[in-house]
Order: structure tokens, then sequence, then C-alpha cells
């Protein structure tokens, strides 16, 4: 299924190379991943046995940018090809969208050809799935060696429902992309056709997201420079970065990011931020929150978020909240407006001062000051020396 | 099994956010992943930056399907908890809803047993607003004729050898 995640606005496909054992699966995802620029594709992963036959799957992800404001996405997975495996094979075809069918072309291995087609068909009706609905490409691969069969000859074996087929030499790399640019097309098509109404009920959704993908593609459409789509949503795009150099973009970038959109001092939250800012006009009324949930999240219990991170747990190794915590430690008015506020008694007086206070904080995009509720403070001393004296 | 497309919502996302936030607050966990047993990241929350959450997911879902399959072997029908122990860090993955995995990676400033705890109730939460999301996703949306094509265009810019 093509998974769409309107929060970070992505779609994901997953794609599958499929084929019996040695048909060079994995080589045709050692290709890919060699030839795609470093921004475009991300950590191959291959769970393989010592000998580098696939045990479980090999896992690349391949993002093609960002279109109509979603950023889209591809997994390609292969399968593990001996007979042996076919438990763990049937597994990685869990939620395919489209399958690579990688077809050794010499002779003597026709019959594990057919023998893994027909296992294919079997693990894909065990899941539900009809043959017939899922986008399939064959590949004919190894065309180099000698003793190979003719195309037609595979074809009248291995083709019986007319499946878009290549010849390809997965070493060289020849009718690789041709085979991964075609079964993208087919997925993508797949992924229309099965939602017709899409086009008017997009747009209806009640979220501005799935508006403003629809409505900003005039203008981001097909220019080349993806990286920075300027009318599609005032969203950063992690896109064309890699996951993981995505994560580790340097701290001023995120900073930033945040004083753009006057969203307070939340940072190490990749995701939040992300999303916040998407939805940042439905959120405007409790702009400085997010932030101190932010920070609050992984440290405390809310109520004093911003008085113990500072100083009070550090963050976890790694993780850049100190670094910017520091930086964003200026000392301003605002600051010390609690302080104030807290020697008056008087109830009425201090509602509005948190209410200034916090419309400063919000407008003006100044940071949170790192304040602990006065209330605690008072309390514990008073304990401690009771306590300390014993007087009840 | 064969269902519709995957689709979330902004809103269910907030919610999802905020009460895995909350989880990780409560049994001060250093993050937690929700992912699909497809393999695809639903949402992330916590310290992830050193993490490539996209390899990270897709194992993930791969090593719960073969749990899965192990549980059938031995005349279960799947193992809802699962738990890596490391020397610093630990993995602490529990089922939600029928087809997503949350995953909470924790260290030793907290307990298995919090953990545990948290994230039992965590995933009853989210299992209910999973299938809200399953009532409403046949609203219909998906890829639009635009998508496609410029999808098309830029991948001969891509894949060129």
């Amino acid at each position: 299924m093509v998974s769409i995640n309107y929060a970070s606005r992505e779609v994901t496909c997953k794609i599958v190379f499929y084929g019996p054992g040695l048909s060079g699966k994995t080589t045709n995802l050692i290709y890919v991943h060699n030839k795609v620029p470093s921004t475009t594709r991300g950590k191959m992963i291959s769970l393989a046995t010592e000998a580098d036959r696939t045990l479980y799957f090999d896992f690349l992800p391949i993002n093609i940018g960002t279109i109509n404001g979603f950023t889209a996405k591809f997994q390609l997975y292969t399968v593990p090809g001996q007979v042996y495996y076919n438990a763990t094979r049937k597994l990685v075809l869990r939620g395919v969208d489209g399958i690579v069918f990688v077809a050794d072309s010499q002779a003597e291995k026709m019959d594990e050809n057919i023998e893994s087609l027909t296992n294919m068909k079997e693990n894909l009706a065990e899941y539900g799935y009809d043959i017939n609905d899922i986008p399939v490409v064959i590949q004919y691969n190894k065309r180099d060696l000698p003793g190979v069969l003719t195309v037609p000859e595979l074809e009248a074996k291995l083709n019986p429902l007319g499946w878009m087929s290549f010849e390809a030499e997965a070493v060289t790399g020849k009718g690789v992309f041709d085979t991964l640019k075609m079964i993208i097309k087919l997925v993508l098509e797949k992924a229309k056709s099965t939602r017709s109404s899409v086009t008017t009920t997009a747009a209806k959704q009640p979220e501005p997201a799935a508006v403003t993908g629809a409505t900003s593609f005039e203008t981001s459409g097909k220019s080349g420079d993806y990286e920075r789509t300027p009318a599609a949503a005032p969203a950063p795009e992690p896109t064309m970065v890699s996951r993981q150099t995505a994560y580790n973009v340097p701290d001023d970038v995120n900073g930033d990011v945040d004083e753009e959109n006057h969203n307070g001092n939340g940072v190490e939250f990749n995701t939040l931020k992300e999303e916040r800012v998407l939805s940042h006009s439905a959120l405007d009324q409790d702009v400085s929150r997010p932030s101190d949930a932010v920070d609050a999240a992984a440290h405390d219990d809310g109520t004093s978020p911003a008085s113990e991170s500072p100083t009070g747990r550090r963050p976890y190794p790694g993780s850049t909240t100190s670094k910017i915590l520091r930086r964003d430690r200026r000392i301003t008015v605002s600051d010390f407006q609690p302080v104030t506020k807290e020697g008056e008694p008087a109830g009425s007086g201090r509602i509005t001062g948190a209410e200034s206070h916090h419309e400063t904080g919000a407008g003006a995009s100044l940071p949170s000051p790192y304040m602990a509720p006065p209330k605690r403070i008072v309390k514990k001393k008073q304990g401690f020396f009771k306590r300390l004296f014993g007087i009840k | 099994m064969n269902d519709d497309n995957l689709i979330i919502y902004e809103e269910e996302i907030e919610k999802i956010d905020s009460i895995l936030a909350r989880m990780l607050k409560g049994a001060e966990a250093k993050c937690a992943l929700l992912v699909d047993k497809d393999g695809h990241l639903i949402t992330r929350q916590g310290f992830t930056h050193s993490l490539d959450t996209t390899a990270l997911a897709a194992l993930l879902a791969g090593s719960f399907a073969s749990t899965k399959e192990i549980a059938r072997l031995v005349g279960e029908s799947e193992f809802s908890v699962l738990f890596h122990q490391g020397k610093k860090d630990h993995i602490h993955m529990s089922l939600v809803g029928d087809r997503s995995i949350m995953a909470v990676i924790f260290d030793d400033r907290t307990t298995i047993g919090m953990v545990r705890l948290y994230a039992k109730e965590t995933s009853i939460e989210l299992g209910k607003i999973f299938s809200s999301l399953k009532s409403r996703a046949h609203v219909g949306a998906g890829l639009t004729d635009e998508f496609t094509k410029s999808a098309n265009n830029k991948l001969d810019d891509i894949f060129q050898d």
C-alpha cells in the first residue's frame, strides 16, 4: 500500500526485487546505490550471510525529491532468492506496491525462474494480494553471459501476463535504471488509479496541508530546483537530504528556521518542528507552548519545564540541546517579569501580567524565560525550615 | 489483508505525537518511533537526531515480522511485545492496533518496567486513534495526476547511467 503521510508530507512506496537465487537482485540494488547521487539515496542495508547471500532482505531507500509539496520516497527491498528462505521471503512481500522480477536468462536456470515465479504468486496470494493488481516488471538479467535464451523464449515461459520486460546486465548496470524507472511509473500510476476521485477529494480534506499541496503545483511543478520550492508551503523541506544527513543538520540551521517561524527555542525535536511549522496557523493561539512542550517532553512534568532544562538533567549525548539552550539564553526584560509579579499579592494584577508576558513572548519570538513557577519555591523553603527545626 | 493505502492526516499525527511525548516524559525514555508493519515510519518523537530512522523503521518492521512468524510456528498468533536488551540502550516494541508497531528506545535512566507500563497504556490509546483513522481513510485522498506526471519527469533526471 502506498503510504501517504500528510503530517510529514511524504509519499512512500515499497518496491520488491524478487527472483531466484543468484539472479542479481542485490546487484541491482548495489548498482542503484552506487550510481544515484548520495542526496537521493539513503544508506543501503544488507542482511546477508557470511557468504554474502541475502538472508532476510536488502533495503535501499530512495528519495526522489519534493513533488507537489510531497516528498516521494521509494523503498527498494530484495528478497532472499534461495528456496530455503521462503519464510523470510514471504515477509518482505508484506505491503508491497510494485515488484521487479529478476530472471536469470541462462537456459539451465529456467526451472528456477519458473519455480520462483510460482512461489511469488503463492506468497502474494497468502497475503490476499492479486498478482493482476500489483504492478510487475520483468528483468531478464545476465544478458552478457554466453548461452542465454533469447528474449522471445523467455517471454513465452515467464511472461504469460504480458508484463513490461527489460534486458539487463546488473553487473554493468545496463537496463537497471530502465527497469527501476518503469516500475516507479507503474506504481505511481497504480496509486493514482486506485483513487480515481483523488483530485477533488484531496482538496476537500479539512487540513490545510492537502490544499497547499494541490495548489502549489503550478509553481513548483517541473522546475529542477526542487530543493526549495518557494510557493509550496512555508515549511522547511528536509527532502533532498537523506534521512541520516538530515538529522545532522548543524544547530544554526535549526535555530534559524525556528526564528523565522517565530517558534521559540524548541529545536531538538525535529519532527515536531516540521509539523508544528506546517500547522503553525492552527496553533497560533498557543504559540509559546510547542517549544516548551518540546523542551519538557523528555525532561519533566511540564509544570516547570524551563527551570530544569538548562541546568537540571543533562541532554542525551549527541543531542544538541545544551548548546542551543546556552545560545538562546539571552537575558531580556521579559525574563524578569514573572519574578516581580511573584512578589505582588494582588491576584488580578498578576493575571494580566502573565497574559501580557505571554503575548510579548509569542509575538516578538523571544525565548520563553526559564523560570520556575513561584509557588513551588516558596513551598519548598517553608517545608524545609519547618522540618529542620521540627516546628509543626 | 489487502486494505487501502495508509493515509495519515495531520491532526491525527498531532494527537499521536502528543501521546508519544507524554509517554516519553512519563517513562523517561529517549525516543519513540511509530512504524507501519510494512516498514514505513509514521512518526517519531524524542531524540532521534543521531538515528537513521528510515532504516530503523524497515528493520524494526522486519524484526517484528520475523517474530510473528516464529510465534506462529510455536502456536501463538503473534507476540505483542518485543524487547531487545543492549549494554546501554534497549528497545521495547509493542503492537499498536493491528498494523503498527511502537518502538521505544531507552537507557538506564529508566527501567523496563516503567517503559512497559507506559507503553501498554499508550498503545491502547493509539489503537483507538488508528481505528478511527481506518474508518476515515475511506473518504479518499491520494496521488494526483500532476504528482505522477512530475514524478515521472524527475525520474529521468535522477536515474541516468
